[in-house]
């Protein structure tokens, strides 16, 4: 046994609920295992648990014992435990610390005392199994994310553990990212190594894994294979359930699919591919929400480009959104979609062509007053949270353009679920709420374009859930929404029109189910269709077949 | 970042005497002809357009050296100030231009000096980018709603807006960072070096060189 749980139960310091309740668990070597339940489920203790961090470095109370290889990481100290697991942040900025990638990787080993010519060979072995030999002199901190995440990654590897977890390690990837950290774990379970990886995004690693655990309120509440842990009534546990499997409930059907293949196999089966395939189609038809061609424009850019550090950022974009529009912004890491969207309320101006907000030039016109039509809510909330309460963190946009109107703001807060925490102080509260305020502090000033950068990552069913209503809610009141996000599903789910940036220009300007069928746009963007598109092509390609 | 044939414990070393060289003589043609002898090597490790971007924050707190100088004093202070306060700069400018941090806390660690102290030193210039990355997204977050911390008085007048968000961010940083460290054995007794530093002849021969004339300048101004 490499991990073994007995009767574990942990609490924070101050805590009124334990983290961990009771977990009892064996992992084999050699396999693999997701780590799935909401936020605050208990994931990331039962990482930080299966290292020694907790009880070592955390305070708390812990009862019962986790062995590690055998050892009992209570009598264990980490320095001790690290040789035998490891364990990947979720936050990769704050796990490099080193001046170099090659100076990352070898901190562990110098750690251990090795000698230079172990060093050597287990540095040789892990940057090219995480694909990082043409990284080795860069500094961290001017890499891409999934670079940082490759590079953590590697830190670990080097020191060879037989078990590895990793915590959220899909959050800030783009899709090809995704699919080279996939075959980065799929070589590492062929080498032996035992993996235990925490996520959200079920589909992203489900078909590739052994057993998966859900954690609820700290307890495992279902084990065992995909398609066991899966399958029965889970909504209680706010999983964010593959594609294909939440189309499938949502149809009535009780069979737990992953793929394509195992869709059309059962569809097939049940005689369902004719019902299934209208549903399909009904579902793709996005509601425009009052939505023409003919609405007036609230960004028109020509011929946008922007320079930075002598590269060419953005490339001639020309982009127009209109008036009731919900817009996915889409590409991958480094594409050009945050300096984009930078340049909408002038944060950035353009070195060349222009972009009007409202018939407003940006160049000409300054960001404090640009932002009383544009509202952003970033990835991070914790960029912009500075007020005593949650309160004052909502109405700064409205006092600032003096523009408060107290009944708007009174429906933001019920609309927000924001009531019951306006006395609050905004950093006491969880990262679902924070995001909520600032959903709230955004809409406060009435903005005409609604701009959101990565809403869903990192974020559980519930929130997405939450999500969905609000954006449903703010099409139905006719506001502009520009969705940035490597969310294919999401975008697909929302957005009546996709918008694909590559290397700095728009690629493709269309709905989504015509952008997905374009497969050369597809590739030169690094995105793959949504599943639920797989399969009313492969339905489609069955329906010809037969006619 | 430039390599240099030199151990880092030499170069301290020939800093250190640089910077009590240059604080010991009065002399603004001794301060120009050292600051010539610099631009010279500047020039040689090809760092004279990273010295002009370093002169634009540097050139400030000389500028204001030199104005308090003269008006508390003499022209001649005021001239003598500036100058050394530019030499020393750019003495440290090579220094560390041409030392990888690492280098250097290793360097550091193999004379005695304590693991966490020499980390720490290392550490910290490598998380001002990162910061610094955290601080402009979160200026571009506040002006996004509205808060004009544009600079300057901008930014003085709405500092919690900046400084808030920074700083709690730090902490969670730091308690994450501590975390990630931990794990990777931080703090445990032998450590070994990937690249381990060697004091050879060259470095003799530089502490030897920069001693001697040290000791004959001080001679020269005390004896």
């Amino acid at each position: 046994m490499i991990l073994r749980f007995e009767g574990v139960s942990y609490s924070y310091f101050g805590a009124d609920t334990p983290a961990l309740d009771g977990v009892d668990l064996n992992v084999h070597p050699g396999e693999s295992v997701l780590v799935a339940g909401t936020s605050g489920s208990g994931k990331s203790t039962f990482c930080r648990a299966c290292i020694g961090l907790v009880p070592h470095f955390h305070q708390g109370r812990l009862t019962g014992k986790v062995l590690v290889d055998g050892l009992d990481t209570r009598q264990h100290p980490v320095c001790e435990l690290f040789r035998h697991a490891g364990l990947v942040f979720q936050n990769p900025d704050a796990q490099l610390f080193n001046q170099t990638v090659e100076s990352e990787l070898v901190y562990g080993l110098e750690s251990l005392g090795m000698g230079p010519s172990e060093i050597e060979k287990r540095l040789a072995w892990a940057s090219k199994l995480a694909g990082l030999d043409s990284l080795m002199d860069r500094p961290p901190h001017t890499l891409s994310g999934g670079e940082k995440q490759r590079v953590a990654l590697g830190a670990i590897l080097t020191l060879r553990p037989r078990l590895l977890l990793l915590d959220e390690p899909f959050t800030h990837l783009d899709p090809e990212g995704t699919e080279s950290l996939r075959r980065i774990l799929r070589t590492m379970k062929s080498e032996g190594i035992t993996l235990i990886i925490v996520e959200h995004r079920l589909h992203e690693i489900i078909q590739d894994v052994d057993r998966i655990i859900v954690l609820h309120q700290g307890k495992i509440v279902k084990e065992g294979s995909p398609h066991q842990a899966l399958a029965g009534e889970i909504s209680a546990y706010g999983l964010n359930l593959p594609p294909l499997l939440r189309l499938f409930r949502a149809f009535g059907l009780n069979k737990t699919v992953f793929n394509v293949e195992e869709a059309i196999e059962e569809l097939k089966t049940q005689d369902l591919l004719e019902p299934f395939s209208v549903l399909l189609s009904e579902q793709m038809t996005n509601p425009s929400n009052g939505f023409t061609a003919t609405s007036d424009p609230i960004v028109e850019a020509e011929d946008i480009w922007f320079n930075y550090e002598g590269r060419s950022v953005l490339c001639g974009v020309h982009l127009k959104l209109r008036k009731g529009e919900c817009v996915a912004l889409l590409g991958r890491n480094g594409a050009g979609k945050t300096t984009l969207i930078k340049h909408l309320n002038g944060l950035l101006k353009p070195h060349q062509g222009f972009l009007k907000i409202l018939g407003r030039d940006t160049r000409r016109t300054p960001v404090s007053e640009l932002s009383r039509y544009v509202g952003f809510v970033w990835q991070n909330p914790n960029d912009q949270l500075f007020r005593p309460t949650v309160r004052e963190e909502v109405l700064t946009g409205p006092k600032t353009f003096r523009s408060y109107d107290p009944v708007w703001c009174d429906e933001l807060f019920t609309r927000f679920g924001l009531r019951p925490l306006l006395d609050r102080s905004p950093f006491s509260l969880s990262e679902g709420q924070k995001k909520r305020v600032s959903f709230a502090a955004a809409l406060a000033v009435k903005p005409d374009l609604f701009v959101l950068d990565e809403p869903t990552a990192g974020q559980d069913e519930f929130f997405r859930h939450e999500l969905t209503g609000f954006i449903t809610r703010l099409r139905e009141e006719g506001r502009t929404i520009l969705l940035v996000t490597h969310d294919l599903e999401f975008a697909a789910e929302h957005a009546n029109r996709w918008l694909v940036l590559s290397e700095g220009q728009v690629i493709a300007d269309g709905p989504a189910d015509e952008v997905m069928a374009d497969s050369v746009v597809m590739a030169q963007a690094g995105l793959h269709p949504t599943q639920r598109f797989q399969l009313t092509q492969a339905i489609r390609q069955l329906r010809k077949g037969k006619a | 970042m430039k390599r240099s044939i030199f151990d880092p414990r030499s170069k301290l070393i020939m800093a250190f005497a640089a910077t009590v060289l240059l604080m010991i003589f009065n002399d603004w043609d001794f301060l120009t002809a050292s600051l010539g002898i610099l631009v010279i090597l500047l020039l040689f490790l090809y760092l004279g357009r990273p010295w002009l971007n370093f002169l634009k924050s540097l050139g400030f707190a000389v500028l204001t050296f030199f104005i308090i100088a003269w008006l508390a004093f003499d022209l001649h202070t005021g001239i003598v100030s500036g100058l050394r306060l530019l030499n020393i700069g750019t003495v440290f400018f090579l220094f560390f231009q041409t030392t990888p941090p690492d280098m250097l806390s290793n360097g550091l660690l193999k004379m005695g000096l304590p693991y966490p102290f020499t980390f720490v030193l290392s550490a910290s210039m490598q998380f001002i980018p990162v910061l610094a990355h955290r601080a402009r997204n979160i200026r571009d977050a506040q002006r996004a709603r509205g808060i004009p911390i544009e600079g300057g008085l901008g930014i003085l007048l709405h500092l919690p807006a900046l400084v808030g968000p920074l700083l709690i961010q730090a902490f969670k940083f730091a308690d994450e960072l501590a975390e990630a460290m931990e794990a990777r054995g931080f703090g445990i007794s032998g450590r070994s070096f990937h690249y381990e530093p060697r004091f050879r002849w060259v470095d003799w021969g530089a502490v030897a060189i920069s001693l001697t004339a040290l000791t004959i300048a001080l001679s020269i101004q005390f004896l």
